[in-house]
């Protein structure tokens, strides 16, 4: 498996421009490991840039950002970019986390049948929520943090040679981390708020195919 | 037991004491703001419903204590 990693980051509203900018703090860091990075974001979110990178390359990790549904996984403007029975056997041999709503629950099962080493996912739909008074800044949203560091953990796990079960466990770990700071009496009302979809977020989180799989460092 | 206007009135009770400022992405259908979360539930559409089970799961989970703080240290 070679050490690259191909990263989707469709960007055309709210919601994608939020896991957009956080994705991208998962691209430099991988980047500072020396991955080669393929980084299909806005407009080169599109199923064919992805499925012609796929082929070209053979990146060992996949980041998929974006909405969809238990079946597939969108891009920008909501273009399917992988779905169950057209083409999930784009994503075989590698390790694949999908940030986005249920995909976990077919796409998850089909891809791994098809060849998927690992694929980390949501088996129902993600929550995120954020400050009204960040939404120009997504970067310095301290609410919308409280769900995309947990879930930027698992690409980080995986970026540094963790297995795909390693890299779930860590991700909850930070949810867990970030739920016990809300339930003391120091957090803010907005904070506070957030914890029942931490919660439903952290739950939702699983891992399908071989959990011990990990991209071997060369 | 209760009934589901029960639980819709449980869960409408809470939103109505979250903080406003805060948006929802979830289920797919955009930005939710407090009210419209509000509105979703009282009308018992899919989002409605889905914003209902994210809450009674909550409220369930620190019932059977998956969210004390011995659950949130293993």
């Amino acid at each position: 498996m070679n050490k690259s990693v191909l990263t989707t980051r469709p960007e055309y509203e709210y919601t994608t421009r939020y896991i957009s900018v956080w994705a991208e703090r998962v691209v430099e860091f991988a980047k500072q490991k020396g991955f080669a990075v393929f980084d299909l974001a806005k407009q080169r979110a599109t199923k064919q840039q992805v499925e012609s990178m796929m082929e070209k390359h053979r990146p060992g990790l996949v980041f998929l950002n974006g909405h969809g549904n238990n079946s597939c996984v969108t891009g920008q403007d909501e273009e399917i970019l992988v779905e169950a029975g057209l083409n999930e056997e784009i994503l075989s041999d590698t390790i694949t986390y999908a940030l986005s709503c249920s995909s976990a629950q077919t796409l998850g099962q089909a891809a791994v049948e098809k060849g998927t080493r690992a694929y980390i996912g949501y088996s129902r739909d993600f929550a995120l929520m954020f400050d009204d008074e960040k939404r120009t800044r997504p970067q310095d949203d301290k609410v919308a943090d409280l769900f995309l560091t947990p879930s930027n953990q698992v690409m980080v796990s995986l970026l540094k040679g963790h297995t795909a079960q390693e890299a779930h466990e860590s991700s909850v770990k930070y949810f867990k981390k970030n739920l016990r700071k809300l339930l003391t009496s120091t957090s803010t009302d907005k904070e506070s708020a957030t914890i029942p979809y931490l919660l439903w977020d952290m739950q939702s989180q699983v891992v399908v195919g071989d959990g011990l799989s990990k991209l071997e460092q060369n | 037991m209760a009934n589901e206007d029960d639980i819709r009135e449980l869960v409408i009770a809470r939103l109505e004491t979250a903080p406003e400022g805060l948006g929802l992405s979830f289920g797919g259908v955009g930005e939710l703001s407090k009210l419209q979360q509000i509105e979703h539930v009282r009308a018992g559409d899919e989002i409605g419903k889905r914003i209902m089970e994210v809450q009674m799961n909550f409220l369930t989970s620190l019932k059977e204590g998956l969210i004390n703080n011995e659950a949130l240290y293993e």
